[in-house]
This record gives C-alpha cells, sequence and structure tokens, in this order.
C-alpha cells in the first residue's frame, strides 16, 4: 500500500493505493463523517484479487485537509472532486464503489461521466431520500455541533443500523471507530444526502451498474432503493438479507462479494439491456 | 370454558386463532345489520365494512377460549383500519397480553389485549387494543417487571440500573410512560430522590410509547432502543436537549427494563 498527500481541489487529499498500477482500477468511497479506514479490510484483499484500489478521504475527512470553503453540503462538490482525482492519477476506466453518502456520490459520478467508468457500485443508496432526515433538524444540530451526547448517539446509531447478521464485536468495533467524527462534517455530509435528488438523472447512466441495499438498514427503503435501480438502464439491484447500511464492514469477506459484483458488470450486459 | 383469572394473564402472552373465510353471506348480513350500504359496501371489489373487522376480531377471540366465567365486561376498543377486507380474505387473529393491572378495589383487574386480524398475505388489515375487566383469584401482589409506567416498575429498574456515573451532573426527572401510565424518577447528582406517579415539578422530559412497544423492547434479542427510537416508535415530550444528553443513560435503563422483565 501507499499513501499520499496530494494537491487536489485547494487542499491536500489523503489517498490509499493498494496493488499494481496496470490492474483494473476501483474507487471506494466512505460514508458521511467517516474515512477510508471503512475500507482497510477490503482493500488489500481486493489488490490481492488483481484490482489497483484507491480509497481517499473525501474533504474534511480522516486525514484530508477540509474543503476550502468549509463542510460540504452539496455532493454534488464530492462527485466533482473524485472526477478531479481520477484525472489527478490518471485512471483508466475505474470502478467507482461507494456506501450511503459515498454511494450516492458514485452514482453522481456515474451521471456526469458514465463514458469514462468500467461501471458504478452503489451501496445503501437511493435516487432521493424523500427530505429524511430532516432538513431542519440537520441545519438545528449544525448550529450547535456540540448537541448532546453526540459520540453516543453515533455510537449507539450505528449499531442500530448494524445487520442482525454481523456478530456483536464485528459490529461494536464499527460503532466505535464511527465516533471519530467531526460533528460539522458529517451534518453536513447528511444535509447534502437529505437534499441531493438524482431522480431525473439516473435514466442517463449508461455504465453497468448495481444498486445494493441491505434489509437491515433503518435509513434506506428498500422499495425506493428498487426504484433508483429500475430507473438506471441495464442496472441490477441486490438486497442482503440481515445486513444494514456498512455492507464493507459488516460482511467479513467483503472483497470476495464484491469481486463478483464487478466480475458480473464487466461481463456481457443484461439480457433486457441487449434487446433494448 | 377455560377458567383464567386475572393472575392468570401474563403480560407477553400470545395466541393466534383458527382462519376464518369472509364470505358473500357476511357482507349482506353485516349490511343489513348496520344499515350501512354505501356503495364502497356493494358490487365486485366489496369493501367490507371497517367494524365489520372489529366483530370478527371479537369472534375469534372468543373462539380461543381464553376468556372464561372470569370476565366481567368489555371496557374499550381502540382501533385502526390498515387496508381493506373483501369478500374471500382470509383473516387470523392475533392476540398478545400487553397489560394486566389491579383494579383499587383489589378483586378485579384490567386486562389489555393487543390484537391484529391478519389476511392470508399476513398483511395487518386491522388492529388495535381492547381492555377487559376481569375477576381476581387472590388479592395480590402482582408482578412488576412488565408493569411498564408503574412506579414498581420504576423503582425495580432504577435498583437493577447503575446511572451514578452517567448522571453524576444531572438534576431533574425522567419521565417514562406507557399508553396512559406515567411515573417519574427524580435523579439529583446522579442519585434517584424520588419515583412517583408524578414529580413536583413535572418530568423534565418523557420517554413514551404504547405497551406493545415497551413489550418489544424487552423481548428483542438485542437492545433495540436506538432503533425503536430511530423509527419513531418512541416519542419525547418536554426538553428535547436533555433528553438527547440521556441517550446513554436510556439506553442503560432499557438494558435494566429488559433485566427486570
Amino acid at each position: 500500500m501507499r499513501a499520499d498527500y496530494l494537491p487536489l481541489a485547494g487542499g491536500l487529499a489523503f489517498v490509499e493505493q493498494h496493488g499494481g498500477g496496470t490492474a483494473p482500477p476501483v474507487l471506494c468511497l466512505h460514508t458521511a463523517g467517516q474515512s477510508g479506514v471503512q475500507w482497510r479490510h477490503v482493500a488489500p484483499a481486493l489488490a490481492a484479487r488483481g484490482y489497483r484500489v484507491i480509497v481517499p478521504d473525501l474533504p474534511g475527512h480522516g486525514r484530508s485537509e477540509p474543503a476550502p470553503g468549509g463542510p460540504v453540503t452539496d455532493l454534488g462538490v464530492y462527485a466533482d472532486w473524485c472526477l478531479q482525482l481520477i484525472a489527478r492519477l490518471g485512471l483508466e476506466r475505474p470502478a467507482v464503489v461507494g456506501c450511503s453518502i459515498g454511494g450516492k456520490i458514485a452514482l453522481d459520478v456515474a451521471v456526469r461521466a458514465p463514458d469514462r467508468l468500467a461501471a458504478v457500485v452503489a451501496m445503501a443508496a437511493d435516487a432521493h431520500t424523500g427530505g429524511r432526515p430532516s432538513v431542519r433538524g440537520l441545519r438545528r444540530e449544525l448550529a450547535d455541533v456540540a448537541a448532546p451526547s453526540r459520540t453516543d448517539r453515533t455510537y449507539l446509531g450505528t449499531l442500530a443500523v448494524v445487520g442482525s447478521d454481523v456478530p456483536r464485536e464485528r459490529a461494536e468495533l464499527i460503532a466505535t471507530m464511527h465516533r471519530r467524527e467531526d460533528p460539522a462534517v458529517s451534518t453536513s455530509d447528511l444535509l447534502g444526502w437529505a437534499t441531493h435528488d438524482l431522480r431525473g438523472q439516473l435514466p442517463t447512466i449508461t455504465c453497468p451498474a448495481h444498486i445494493v441495499v441491505g434489509d437491515d438498514d433503518l435509513w434506506l427503503d428498500v422499495a425506493r432503493v428498487r426504484e433508483a435501480a429500475a430507473s438506471i438502464p441495464g442496472a441490477r439491484c441486490t438486497v442482503l438479507e440481515g445486513i444494514g447500511h456498512y455492507p464493507m464492514e459488516e460482511i467479513a469477506d467483503f472483497d470476495a462479494v464484491l469481486d463478483g459484483w464487478l466480475t458480473e458488470l464487466a461481463g456481457p450486459p443484461a439480457v433486457t439491456a441487449v434487446t433494448a | 370454558m377455560a377458567d383464567r383469572w386475572f393472575e392468570d394473564f401474563v403480560v407477553g402472552e400470545r395466541w393466534t386463532s383458527a382462519p376464518r373465510v369472509v364470505t358473500d353471506d357476511d357482507l349482506a348480513d353485516f349490511t343489513r345489520v348496520s344499515g350501512d350500504d354505501h356503495p364502497l359496501h356493494a358490487g365486485p371489489g366489496a369493501i367490507l365494512q371497517g367494524p365489520f373487522g372489529v366483530a370478527v376480531a371479537m369472534g375469534l377471540l372468543q373462539g380461543l377460549d381464553i376468556h372464561g366465567d372470569a370476565v366481567l365486561g368489555l371496557l374499550d376498543t381502540h382501533w385502526a383500519y390498515r387496508r381493506p377486507v373483501r369478500v374471500g380474505d382470509e383473516l387470523t387473529l392475533e392476540v398478545t397480553i400487553v397489560r394486566a393491572r389491579r383494579t383499587s378495589s383489589g378483586d378485579r383487574g384490567v386486562v389489555t389485549r393487543a390484537m391484529s386480524l391478519v389476511n392470508q398475505l399476513r398483511e395487518t388489515v386491522q388492529e388495535g387494543t381492547t381492555a377487559a375487566m376481569i375477576a381476581a383469584r387472590s388479592a395480590g401482589p402482582d408482578p412488576v417487571g412488565r408493569a411498564f409506567g408503574t412506579v414498581g416498575w420504576a423503582e425495580a429498574l432504577t435498583d437493577k440500573a447503575d446511572l451514578a456515573d452517567e448522571l453524576a451532573s444531572w438534576d431533574g426527572a425522567i419521565g417514562l410512560r406507557s399508553g396512559d401510565d406515567e411515573v417519574h424518577v427524580r435523579i439529583y447528582r446522579g442519585r434517584v430522590v424520588e419515583v412517583a406517579r408524578r414529580s413536583p415539578r413535572g418530568a423534565t422530559f418523557t420517554l413514551g410509547a404504547d405497551a406493545a412497544t415497551w413489550l418489544e423492547l424487552v423481548e428483542a434479542p438485542d437492545n433495540p432502543f436506538m432503533r425503536l427510537a430511530m423509527a419513531g416508535r418512541f416519542t419525547v415530550t418536554g426538553d428535547g436537549y436533555e433528553y438527547l444528553r440521556l441517550t446513554s443513560a436510556l439506553h442503560r435503563l432499557a438494558d435494566a427494563a429488559r433485566e427486570i422483565a
């Protein structure tokens, strides 16, 4: 693994790279308020399976410097930042994989540059949340980022959306690590999540797409996720049983699962897409 | 006929009835009896009158043979209509005891049953609660572990939960409400100074839910407090800021509620 601080969009971006330069690139995006550490087990294992894995910390997250304009409330800014990163690293037709806001950012990248991607895998994301969580509530929370027991609520709230199939110890570790967040940044991320509406643009995605949601994910409505998938030509949709909001952290051999999806997406297009 | 007294109904006890198919005659008879002949209740695809479901639920309840001579009367029915019922549907009743409370006279008690009418697709078509007055065999005392929202329950709860560190800097009263039953736990610097129906200056905030939700809280395999709270199954009145501040203490109280249940 190598890690670099790359000058990007007015700040230093912390970016991990695993695996060989000629292998098919996969860009992995983290969830709201978190960092690339969510991919720490998946990235090296996926690289060992023959991919070049790139894991950035989005601006203001983990070890990346803040965005020049302060915490980002528009997921489109992150999507543009990802495209700049892809160009900066000279990635040829990467697959973009993300979870939660990362999933929605991945979809937005696919909307902006479908011809430059090999595939998009969006987990725990839909086209539009319908205004949940409440924008008013989030703004209030942003005005008082020391809102009481923030870290307890992050910890217990994470435990509440981890899937029922995940062993207790793994769930505890996920929730404990999620306490490491900047509340101003994660609340801004959630504002972006609640307001970003891709419903009109998803049909323009032409690269292979796979939408994934855990059936224990309290934050997503499986029906809405299916709708989002149905609006992308030829997209696949998977509902993971017993899994919650963080598949890459919850599933022990997620590298194998993701490898399977990427292999499938690289194969011949779905029959419906051929006859369409 | 079953000979079940007030003491024989335990919160969390469940029954499922045999299925009952809705027939053309049901629709005709219920239209005649009720006089409700709105066009919705006629023709192809007719929807049965809502109270038909209540009537069927009561019949299926009786068919479970759990209520005998000790029943003194039906007290109330709180009901919601979720989906239409049509001829040909196969209805099943699911019953859970969610509250059993002795009256002040001591020789009888109110037993509240949460009931769901479920169709052949496993969809809940109607649901609610009904309470009945049931004669008691003895004079008590009754178990407090599932008497959510009562003083005895909250005393057992605070005996079990060690909140001394968690609430070391706190001064206030936590209200806990199950249905209409509310209890206030007055806390000063981590010490419980009073458990009462009402503390003199009221609760700082009150955490409330229906009895079925409290039952789910204590019966789920893992403490589901945050999941239920995030899903809006618990409501909070009063000082929301202090409620958030006590998130972790409330999670511990939920742990204690599960232990004493």
